[in-house]
């Protein structure tokens, strides 16, 4: 590896990311006293050394803002324009981008606002960019082929207690402080958004034929969630949603919650004496 | 490699998301697609729903922006892993990256930036080409970037390095003739003495594409038409490479996909009057 292509690469990537610009980056750099950037980087009568790299430290700022724009529309537009592009400023000083693909360059931007001055004033930030993240994920998560009721009417009832059901790969249960989905709603639909309210709520995100879903859960079908989500009978998820049941009949809670987990694509079989 | 290895895959365009319903549904006579290998470098989906759906009806290349070949990092394993993996999934006629770096100390840019051009970087990203062709099992194809900045340090022109790297390396060569046409103008060199420079076995694809014009610099910036002076100077490749298959990238500013069609055909009028024009042993003898 050449020693002084290291030493370049390092000394443009810290040139390019500097907070505040480029000549405030070479202002901190003790190695280049003699003859400054244009030792390294030919400049001419149409742009300086200082200026070429510049061109590079607006291409990495703005390329990655226009992802975060589109990967965080509610968050977006609840801050607007200036403060969101200030906001970025400070999540890339914090958490510059590491992984080789651009997707996730929005990854800790919730963690980022969750300890960010702006939190004061929107104090639901940080869980509407957790659910615009979670939105990301789950569209790229992995695939599984999901269960569904012809299949289910295919095993025999009697294997039907031993079936080993596990949630499908793309979902997320987000436990949040406050009720985004209105919001997420209606930046999605190009209406006014309003700000969420503050409620403690469980929203389970999900995909389904390719399609990304969320709506609110409640306590019982969290734990429901995190049972499947780790993998489990059909006879031991059936136990739990009876449990959870209070003068309702527990044969049609059972149904209604396969009905709604059959239709949404939630679930698919890890094993099963009569299928595969 | 050898270039009769690599098909003519004639003109085609770069697949974007804009357009995935459009080409799904319709399937336009459009002869191949170029794929931006990240994109689909994911776990599931509706991106690999799509990948399934168009490597089904037309060739694909996969072309990708993060190996960083130039870096003086270790190659990424994982990254290298997915874009193996995707390949057995799209299985296309051929893989190709950047001559470029694009981050260093475990840090991403998201940006093709350029090196200084010495025979010390030659033998660093030869023999990362090399490592990387082993692991895949294949040889890619290595694009030179448009570039804003170069380096005193640099003893070779721009075309000497990336034809002494493909050489050593022996990999293939995506031409792309919009960078060469930026980079001209921003360093102040001759587009044609670049492209008369190449080694003709080793050119693979060209890519064009539109740029804008900063004045006092040109930026790659593909949200526009491929300008006229870039297209004169493709006309020049195509004499010099005879059959290259040639691509359409296109990223901001989508236009609707006919406008796709409609400047991938203009690529393949192109070639058809210079190859109709051309000497016998000129062009004709490279078509294979």
């Amino acid at each position: 590896m050449p020693s002084d292509l290291n030493w370049v690469e390092r000394l443009l990537y810290r040139l390019i990311t500097a907070p505040s610009g480029v000549a405030e980056g070479l202002a901190q750099e003790k190695s280049l006293e003699h003859g400054g950037l244009a030792q390294i980087i030919v400049g001419d009568d149409r742009l300086s050394a200082e200026e070429r790299v510049d061109i590079y430290a607006n291409m990495y700022f703005y390329r990655i803002l226009d992802v975060l724009k589109e990967d965080f529309p509610a968050t977006l537009t609840m801050l607007g324009a200036e403060r969101f592009h200030n906001l970025v400023t400070g999540y890339l000083i914090e958490y510059p981008p590491a992984h080789f693909s651009i997707s996730y360059a929005g990854e800790h931007l919730a963690d980022f606002i969750r300890g960010h001055p702006l939190r004061e004033e929107f104090p639901f930030l940080a869980d509407l960019a957790r659910m615009e993240r979670a939105l990301v994920e789950v569209f790229h998560a992995a695939d599984a082929k999901p269960l569904d009721a012809e299949h289910l009417r295919a095993i025999a009832p009697a294997d039907w207690p031993s079936l080993n059901l596990k949630l499908h790969p793309a979902h997320q249960v987000l436990e949040l402080e406050w009720n985004v989905a209105a919001t997420l709603d209606a930046v999605e639909q190009g209406e006014e958004p309003s700000q969420p309210a503050r409620d403690d709520i469980r929203m389970l995100v999900w995909r389904n034929r390719n399609r990304v879903f969320y709506r609110a859960i409640d306590r019982a079908e969290r734990d429901q969630m995190a049972l499947l989500s780790k993998g489990t009978t059909f006879a031991e998820i059936c136990e739990v949603i009876a449990r959870g049941v209070d003068e309702e009949d527990p044969a049609v809670a059972i149904n209604q919650c396969l009905e709604v987990w059959l239709r949404d694509g939630l679930l698919r079989i890890l094993s099963c004496a009569t299928t595969n | 490699m050898k270039r009769e290895d690599f098909p003519f895959l004639g003109f085609g365009v770069g697949l974007r998301r804009d357009h995935y319903v459009h080409i799904l549904e319709t399937h336009p006579q459009i002869d191949w697609f170029e794929i931006l290998s990240e994109n689909f470098m994911v776990a599931g989906g509706r991106p690999l729903e799509v990948l399934d759906g168009i490597c089904e009806r037309y060739p694909v290349v996969m072309h990708g922006v993060s190996m960083s070949i130039g870096s003086t990092d270790p190659l990424r394993r994982e990254y290298l892993r997915e874009l193996k993996a995707l390949a057995r999934r799209a299985e296309p006629a051929w893989i190709s990256d950047h001559l470029c770096w694009t981050g260093v100390g475990g840090r991403n840019l998201h940006d093709l930036l350029p090196l200084p051009y010495t025979p010390e970087v030659v033998r660093h990203v030869a023999a990362r080409i090399g490592e990387v062709q082993d692991f895949l099992e294949r040889p890619i194809l290595i694009e030179n970037v448009s570039s804003y900045m170069a380096f005193n340090d640099s003893t070779m022109t721009e075309w000497e390095f990336l034809a002494e790297i493909a050489e050593r390396a022996d990999c293939g060569i995506l031409l792309d003739i919009n960078n060469i046409f930026v980079s001209a103008f921003n360093h102040r060199f001759d587009a044609r003495a670049y492209i008369d420079a190449i080694p003709i076995e080793r050119v693979i694809q060209f890519h064009l594409a539109g740029h804008s014009d900063h004045g006092t610099y040109l930026l790659d910036t593909h949200d526009q038409p491929v300008r006229d002076e870039v297209w004169n100077l493709h006309a020049h490749a195509v004499r010099r490479f005879g059959a290259v298959s040639a691509l359409i990238e296109w990223d901001d500013n989508i236009p609707e996909f006919g406008v796709l069609m409609e400047t991938a055909n203009k690529a393949r009028t192109i070639h058809e009057s210079v190859v109709a024009e051309a000497p016998r042993d000129a062009v004709r003898s490279q078509l294979g």
